[in-house]
């Protein structure tokens, strides 16, 4: 079979759909229907590779696999399903793999109608030049409304629903009409395969036997093992050791990949670092003109302290970053210090997912306890003598006097709700200082909110507190916007006098008295009594502006011994000691690492 | 005249009796509620012959204390309480002014059985009274109510007890400051010559422990402020605390109990039974029956080396009112008490510790914290 042939086979494709519509399920069903994966040997959900990803439901690294299918014209076509992350925090990692991609299966649930992701993704899709194939899923539901979701697909999203596969994933009803779907409505991928070599990046791993392993998909040319190729955003070179595609169950060689084909390329390439998700590779020796569109090395958006709990594993702590990283070009770090809580790493995140994942494998795969600070967005500050500097830590933000003017990043956002909790919602926004654009009418049951929102506001806790005011049927979308001038103030906190470095954040001049006499209240529950009595102080520079006290502990005391048992007390008192010593002694004050999260976690209350 | 006695190293005696009519809802100590005819009889038995071995180590010891605890060691039938006392005299070389106390609880003991103890020998009785509150001894589960203890304790005067020590408990549900000061009033009244006062602790293996949040109790400061009234109400009626929670007349501390203070041997024959003898602590196993049926073999024991006896000198000694002495420190261990345990100068400045050029001791203000203040100074291995 000539190349020109077997492109003609080719589909190349992914899934797209809101949180929980059934995104992985349904690509389950997609492996099993072509016999990738016999059904006993399966996992449920293949295509999320971590445990995290299975516990949350989602799909946090874009993953790929060949599927082989016979259709009812008689010819075998090669279907490549790409999976694309499902989070806002992921998004431009999304857009590189709709970009590999010729369609896509637009997911919606029967039960739950389009959401705010529904809506995005299907206009990251239309960016991308993708054929969009509505499927409508969970139709065994009783709930399921299948008229109602193909109307709103045609009249919202505007494709066209008329015959559109309405499956159920659990259950594996007309999963078969998927693949057809996928066969005649899907494009097959173009290229010319003598052209000089691009292949797109969309996503990359490392592997300690093979280096890292990049994922592409081959736009013009050919690529053979052996090859030496370059990265065009930075002229690395490498020599190609194999190329092959990825099965079911791990990666098949071949001897070469060409246009229209998904697969992946090993080069004892060192770091993830090199292989930007969005870059081209092409060949040393003969290489493209110019790159693939798109590219941009992805900047963090969210800064945090972390730190071990127990000082001593410092250095566990440094190599645990330095092998996520490996595995995550995203992830970024470098030593800090802390008055409070001694040797860390300031780290930056795509976002608060991003960070809450971190944080997760480092505890959980890592076996650390982290003490991590309050997020943190970066801030831009132009000075008085006229420089500009980006500020990542609080502790940097420079003093009022130096300030000529602050910028903070704001985001545009979409809600989707319900009409009745579009009141509510609008007071959440209004609340975190959004700037309303305007609101849409979807259908008679719901709108779409625009917004402009500081991202500061965001990162906490503004999801959650979205789901409670909406009992759950708001959904959120949202794009990094611009900087914009902002009225900011560094907020410091001072126990028994001494101010605390790890507590100090920045925030909106209008919000500080609010959430200065929050976090001391916060302060104040959570801090042990001691010996003394501990005032506790917010202050904006040498102002204070909020205050409270934790008194001065008075009973801490064994109760009677019987019988001469003084071992008994001993032991009290030597666990007593041990308790200490996980104490962190902020200043004169001891307190606890969980303490000290609870202070800075503020998403129980709002 | 120099007697045996003189020449003798002195030792006390405790003798654990884990029986009681009803376990309290926070008592996690080794007794059993309801113990039948027999396991009592073969425990009797069991605590004679333990006695007579334990008496071969006691060689070249004088008995000046001994100490019956429980549980409730007044629910004995009175033949075997008479057998284990007898077993004490005819083993061990008992001094003739030895203290000899049993613990006893309100409604266990008639006028008859405290008399006979009485003639046995038992010289002092400490009596569990915990509050006069009615609804406070229900609260806690307790099998008495406030005209049982009245009875009791008239009842051990006329039998001659003329050291009668009564326990108070304060922190405990349903207690204000008024009733607790009501019950120290009416405890004064009867003039006993000891008074100790406990506040409530809550046990995990325990009912109490098991309420949870359920457990409605006076907080921290309201329960401080409890222990300060006591203080303040026991010294204006005479007793001076000589010990966290122990207050006594002049002249009658309990002997025993300062043994535990002080850091001097005791030995300990029971189910749970304590014992520091011979540079060594060590413990028979709480299972009642197994001490019943003749096992005796020590369930935990720790050898105290010089470091240890240093530490536990601080952690014991400054539970009494006098402290640790610093000469007596430095020349028991060779170095001097505040280079040892360098910690404890923050808390003469904060004011927790006191020292008058002779003795370190906690203040006012240290005793009700220091657990805190000690785990701070003492170093574990």
């Amino acid at each position: 079979m000539s190349k020109a042939e077997m492109q003609k086979n080719i589909r190349n494709f992914s899934i797209i759909a809101h949180i929980d519509h059934g995104k992985s399920t349904l690509a389950d069903r997609l492996l099993e229907a072509t016999a990738a994966v016999a059904k006993r040997d399966m996992e449920s959900q293949i295509l999320d590779n971590m445990d995290l990803e299975k516990e949350r439901g989602i799909t946090i690294k874009a993953r790929a696999v060949r599927l082989e299918y016979l259709h009812d014209d008689g010819e075998k076509y090669i279907l490549n399903l790409i999976d694309t992350p499902g989070h806002v925090d992921f998004n431009y990692e999304v857009s590189r793999s709709l970009n590999a991609c010729d369609g896509a299966l637009l997911v919606v649930d029967a039960t739950q109608g389009i959401e705010a992701q529904t809506l995005a993704n299907a206009y990251l899709a239309v960016d991308a030049d993708l054929e969009i194939v509505p499927v409508i899923n969970k139709i065994d539901l009783p709930s399921a409304n299948i008229e109602g979701v193909r109307h709103d697909i045609e009249e919202i999203i505007g494709i066209p629903a008329e015959d559109c596969p309405a499956v159920s994933a659990k259950t594996g009803l007309n999963i078969n009409d998927v693949l057809k779907a996928v066969v005649e409505q899907v494009p097959a991928p173009k290229g010319d395969p003598d052209a000089p070599l691009k292949c797109l990046i969309f996503d990359s791993y490392y592997d300690s036997y093979l280096g890292v392993v990049v994922y592409v998909r081959v736009m013009d040319g050919t690529l053979h093992s052996g090859d030496r190729i370059k990265m065009m955003s930075n002229g690395i070179e490498f020599d190609v050791i194999d190329v092959g595609y990825m099965g079911a169950f791990g990666l098949n060689k071949q001897d070469s990949l060409s246009a229209g084909e998904v697969g992946y390329i090993t080069a004892s390439i060192k770091s993830v670092g090199d292989t930007r998700v969005g870059d081209t590779v092409t060949l040393a020796s003969n290489p493209a003109n110019e790159p693939l569109p798109g590219f941009k090395a992805v900047q963090p958006m969210v800064y945090a302290g972390i730190y071990p709990a127990d000082g001593a594993k410092y250095g566990d702590l440094r190599d645990s970053l330095e092998k996520l990283q490996l595995n995550d070009a995203a992830l970024v770090f470098e030593p800090e210090t802390s008055v409070a809580l001694g040797f860390g790493f300031r780290c930056g995140f795509l976002g608060l997912l991003h960070m809450e994942i971190i944080e997760e494998r480092l505890e959980r795969e890592f076996n650390l306890d982290l003490i991590t600070t309050a997020p943190s967005v970066i801030y831009e500050v132009d000075l008085k003598g006229g420089e500009r500097v980006r500020i990542d830590n609080p502790s940097n933000y420079p003093t009022a006097d130096e300030i000529d003017v602050a910028y903070e990043p704001i985001v545009k956002a979409s809600i989707i709700t319900p009409t009745e909790y579009v009141g509510g919602l609008m007071d959440l926004c209004q609340d975190r200082r959004g700037n309303f654009i305007d609101m849409k009418y979807i259908d008679t049951t719901r709108v779409e909110l625009h917004y402009e929102l500081p991202l500061n506001e965001i990162i906490y806790d503004f999801f959650d507190a979205l789901k409670s005011r909406s009992r759950g049927y708001a959904s959120l979308d949202y794009e990094l916007g611009d900087y914009v001038p902002s009225k900011l103030v560094k907020l410091d906190f001072l126990l028994n006098g001494e101010q605390v470095d790890a507590l100090s954040f920045i925030v909106h001049e209008e919000k500080a008295y609010t959430r200065a006499r929050r976090i001391a209240e916060k302060l104040k529950e959570n801090i042990p009594r001691q010996l003394f009595e501990v005032p506790i102080q917010a202050a904006i520079g040498s102002k204070i502006i909020a205050r409270e006290t934790v008194k001065a502990m008075r009973k801490d005391v064994l109760a009677k011994c019987y019988g001469g048992d003084i071992t008994r007390k001993k032991k009290l008192l030597e666990k007593q000691k041990e308790g200490k010593k996980k104490m962190r002694q902020l200043g004169s004050v001891q307190v606890s690492p969980e303490a000290f999260m609870a202070v800075l976690k503020l998403d129980d209350d709002n | 005249m120099i007697t045996d006695a003189d020449m003798k190293k002195s030792l006390g005696l405790y003798i654990h009796i884990p029986f009681c009519k009803r376990k309290c809802l926070y008592c996690d100590f080794c007794s059993v509620a309801g113990g039948n005819e027999e396991l009592v009889e073969r425990y009797a038995a069991s605590l004679k012959t333990c006695l007579t071995q334990y008496a071969k180590m006691a060689e070249g010891y004088a008995v000046d204390t001994v100490y019956f605890g429980g549980g409730t060691p007044t629910l004995l039938p009175i033949g075997l309480m008479g057998e284990i006392l007898d077993a004490c005299f005819s083993n061990f070389d008992i001094t003739r002014d030895a203290e000899i106390t049993c613990e006893t609880n309100p409604a266990t003991a008639s006028a008859e059985y405290l008399s006979t103890i009485r003639k046995f020998g038992i010289n002092r009785l400490s009596i569990g009274l915990q509050s006069m509150m009615e609804n406070e001894l229900r609260a806690l589960g307790r099998i008495h109510g406030r005209e049982d203890f009245l009875r009791t304790f008239s009842d051990a005067r006329k039998a001659g007890f003329d050291n009668i020590s009564v326990d108070l408990m304060y922190g405990i549900p349903e207690q204000t400051m008024e009733s607790f000061k009501d019950t120290i009033e009416k405890t004064v009244k009867l003039s006993p010559e000891h008074i100790s006062a406990y506040c409530l602790k809550v046990e995990e293996n325990t009912p109490f422990g098991r309420m949870g949040d359920k457990l409605i109790l006076p907080d921290d400061d309201e329960a401080s402020d409890m222990y300060e009234e006591c203080v303040k109400s026991l010294a204006r009626a005479g007793y001076s605390r000589y010990e966290i929670s122990n207050f006594a007349r002049e002249g009658r501390e309990s002997k025993h109990n300062l043994r535990y203070w002080l850091g001097r041997e005791y030995l300990g024959i029971g189910a749970a039974a304590h014992s520091y003898f011979g540079g060594e602590r060590f413990a028979f196993s709480p299972n009642i029956t197994a001490f019943a049926n003749g096992e005796f073999s020590a369930c935990e024991r720790e050898k105290i080396d010089t470091e240890e006896r240093m530490r536990e000198q601080v952690m014991l000694r400054m539970r009494l009112q006098i402290g640790v002495n610093a000469d007596e420190f430095e020349s028991e261990f060779g170095i001097p008490f505040e280079t040892r345990f360098s910690e404890i100068k923050r808390f003469i400045d904060s004011g927790h510790v006191a020292f008058d050029g002779k003795n370190y001791r906690f203040t006012d203000e240290g005793f009700f914290v220091s657990s805190y203040i000690l785990s701070e100074i003492l170093d574990f291995s």
